[in-house]
């Protein structure tokens, strides 16, 4: 009796070393399936059990896991290769409108190639960013305002120009391309105005404002320079850069304001 | 299921075609089936059925393991395939567990069942016979 017993208790603690063992291994395969290390295999032995079955399953969802992932690099790399050819696309562009101005003396004609360009440079630098980005679908705006706005200004600058950038930009806000291109292209043409009519004394501030409020977003982008003349109507000036503005505030579904008081100062709210 | 002396036999499987007309194969026990394994199984087949379209009984009884790629080559998605229905004999607790992953992942192009018995298995597969 006492033997049978003493049989029956080393028993049962085989099973539970046994099942201890087979149950931490099939645990350890799924920590590295966690870790994305899909080359660990759980043991399945011959007799078929409980546990070789669950482990026949968990080598099964690590396949098919490793399979998915695999895939999934492949579109993030599809994805990293086509914003970078589009950047270099959109950069042979800016080269072939330099090389046709190369010859060129006209200060007007040399003017509408400087603001083709610079709208060029203002996407050509969305795909740039989101190439570099970790996900690939957003870009930090503040960094991308930054970038845009001392691009602009290079393209204008001369030695005598004294311009001081001042952002006051939500460092958490982060935004689709969607968002990207218009917020960019408007931008580009706010600031361009600035550069170009705004500062005769070439000195002055250029400020950039974004916030996000409840639902919405507030752009505010203007100068401390001259303003508009009296005569200027901006809502129905016929200027490629004015109708810009308003065409992609459209697009944005956005409301467009423009003050003109001890300079010029755009508001947009966007959702 | 006993296996008949005129069965074609490759690495993992036997097959045969029964007198009622529905195809088998079964696989051999404690078989870990690789793509390769999966396709010589598949030609093997094919060359059974190369005259008329047929039902196929799958006995998977035995089988340890089976990798994506050959899960994939089974389901016949996006090849040509003699095999007009699978019934899949599924019986210890591996079998179980493969049939029932094949099934909802891997999707078979033809209708497919799992059963626990041979004879509820070829009763299904016949009526594919009549169509």
């Amino acid at each position: 009796m006492v033997k049978a017993i003493s049989e029956g208790v080393r028993e049962e603690t085989l099973n539970n070393a046994y099942s201890e063992e087979r149950a931490n291994n099939i645990l350890e395969v799924v920590m590295a399936y966690a870790r994305m290390e899909f080359h660990h295999k759980t043991k399945v032995t011959e007799p078929g059990d409980v546990f070789d079955a669950i482990g026949a399953g968990v080598n099964m969802l690590g396949e098919e896991l490793e399979n998915s992932t695999v895939s999934l690099k492949e579109k993030e790399q599809l994805l990293k290769e086509v914003h970078h050819r589009v950047k270099n696309n959109l950069q042979i562009i800016s080269s072939l409108l330099n090389l046709q101005s190369e010859n060129i003396v006209d200060e007007k004609f040399l003017s509408l190639i400087r603001e083709s360009k610079n709208r060029i440079s203002s996407m050509a630098l969305i795909h740039e960013m989101l190439y570099a980005s970790k996900d690939l679908s957003r870009v930090k705006i503040k960094d991308y305002i930054v970038k845009l706005s001392q691009s602009v200004y290079q393209s204008f600058y001369t030695v005598d120009f004294k311009i001081l950038f001042q952002y006051e930009i939500d460092e958490e806000l982060h935004f689709e391309i969607d968002r990207m291109i218009p917020i960019g292209l408007i931008l580009n043409e706010i600031i361009s105005n600035s550069l170009k009519y705004a500062f005769p004394k070439k000195e002055g501030v250029i400020r950039i404002s974004l916030h996000k409020k409840e639902n919405e977003f507030e752009l505010q982008a203007g100068d401390n320079g001259i303003g508009f003349g009296d005569d200027f109507d901006y809502k129905n000036s016929k200027s490629l850069g004015m109708q810009l503005i308003h065409m992609l505030s459209e697009q944005l579904a956005g409301k467009i304001s423009v003050s003109n008081k001890k300079g010029i100062s755009y508001g947009l709210i966007f959702a | 299921m006993e296996i008949p002396a005129h069965a074609t036999e490759v690495t993992c499987f036997h097959s045969w075609i029964r007198e009622d007309g529905v195809a088998c194969t079964k696989v051999k026990a404690g078989s870990e089936v690789t793509v390769e394994l999966a396709r010589e199984n598949s030609n093997a087949v094919n060359s059974l059925l190369q005259t008329k379209k047929r039902p196929l009984l799958v006995d998977a009884r035995g089988i340890k393991s089976m990798t994506r790629d050959a899960r994939n080559q089974f389901s016949t998605k996006g090849r040509e395939t003699q095999t007009l229905a699978f019934g899949i004999l599924i019986g210890s607790q591996v079998s179980k567990v493969i049939g029932n992953f094949f099934m909802g992942i891997n999707k078979p192009a033809v209708p497919t069942r799992l059963f626990d018995k041979e004879e509820e298995a070829i009763v299904w597969l016949k009526q594919f016979l009549r169509e």
